[in-house]
């Protein structure tokens, strides 16, 4: 995607509503830096998964940032239940993730757990506002089935894994010869793809 | 066949993201920055704290392999991975997560090996005491050499 720090676009997050979720009070105030110097006025902050559940019944929010926080992966566990909690509309809330480090047993955790997107710390401020536009984009379809509730893992449109059949309608059957120039970048075939307002 | 619903609820921060005012991306990016500036100090206390509390965890294990000693450490190291970026200093993040990646290993294979966490506490410490003030060079040699010891113990795919 590549954003720009130079860039004079502008974008608005003064009515966001965003909960924090870290464990580490230096985890916390490095995520409350970031966010306040994006303009974010409301944060509810929250060192628990039992505060941030609560802090979830009571109040609508925008975005989450949530830490994994440590080995057992709590901040996973807090995503699967956002996402099976059926608190409308929190429990479609765009989530950005965040983790020092994954653990093996943690990584099927970590991919299945329904966030819209993880990013490996350490962070810098223009690589969370990158995620922040990127997972507020509107479009992006939400799967609920028994195994995984949270947005579509397929945002790539990359196809069916290779040797694989697909199993959804609209999955492409058949062989695909070589490419015979470099592939679009995805931000291209989306706008190209979008439907748009006409105005004559 | 299990039944599965696909459906696009409507994304709220998109609409609030292009509200009129706001801030320019450049100027966020530096208000966020200068936040961060202003928790240097905070940040290599707590490093030092953290140090000094690995050192203490590594220096009570024995010879064998330990669970709950390796998931000690394991939480102290890990936990404040992205701090030493704040504080101008990522090769002691690369240098924790490279700790974090051996202790993670060790865990799965059930065993120890002292001089290869010794050797990465040791680094740390060090990275901390020059704050990065060591030649680029030197501090790549060792963060190489750190990611050699705890790939030995990495399981082949």
């Amino acid at each position: 995607m590549g954003l720009s720090p130079e860039s004079r676009a502008r974008f608005n997050l003064e009515r966001a509503s965003v909960l924090v979720l870290d464990e580490s009070p230096m985890g916390m105030s490095i995520l409350v830096q970031i966010l306040t110097g994006f303009g974010v006025k409301t944060l509810h902050r929250c060192e628990k998964v039992e505060e941030a559940k609560e802090t979830i019944a009571k109040v609508e929010v925008d975005l989450i940032v949530c830490d994994s926080m440590g080995a057992g992966g709590e901040g996973y566990d807090f995503v699967s239940w956002l996402r099976t909690s059926k608190i409308e509309p929190n429990c479609y809330a765009p989530v950005l993730l965040t983790s020092g480090h994954t653990p093996s047993h943690a990584v099927q955790k970590a991919r299945d757990c329904g966030a819209h997107f993880i990013m490996a710390k350490p962070l810098t401020p223009i690589a969370v506002l990158e995620r922040i536009i990127w997972i507020a984009r509107e479009g992006r379809r939400f799967v609920e089935c028994d195994t995984y509730v949270g947005p579509d893992r397929r945002f790539k449109n990359d196809g069916v894994p290779a040797g694989m059949t697909g199993r959804r309608r609209d999955d492409l059957q058949g062989d695909i010869g070589e490419a015979q120039s470099p592939n679009m970048d995805q931000e291209v075939i989306d706008s190209l793809m979008k439907t748009r307002r006409v105005e004559l | 066949m299990s039944s599965v619903r696909i459906h696009t609820p409507p994304v709220k921060l998109a609409k609030l993201l292009r509200t009129p005012g706001g801030l320019p991306v450049a100027e966020a990016v530096q208000r966020a920055g200068a936040g961060l500036a202003g928790l240097k100090n905070d940040c290599l206390g707590e490093l030092t704290t953290m140090l000094d509390q690995a050192e203490a965890c590594a220096l009570r294990a024995g010879a064998d392999y330990d669970a709950a000693l390796t998931g000690e450490l394991y939480d102290i190291v890990a936990k404040p991975i992205g701090v030493p970026s704040v504080c101008g200093l990522a090769a002691i993040d690369t240098a924790l997560i490279s700790l974090s990646d051996l202790l993670d290993y060790l865990k799965g294979q059930q065993r120890w090996d002292a001089n290869a966490v010794a050797v990465h506490l040791r680094a740390c410490r060090l990275l901390l005491q020059t704050e990065g003030a060591a030649d680029a060079a030197g501090t790549q040699a060792i963060l190489a050499g750190l990611r050699k010891v705890s790939q030995r113990y990495a399981r082949p795919e």
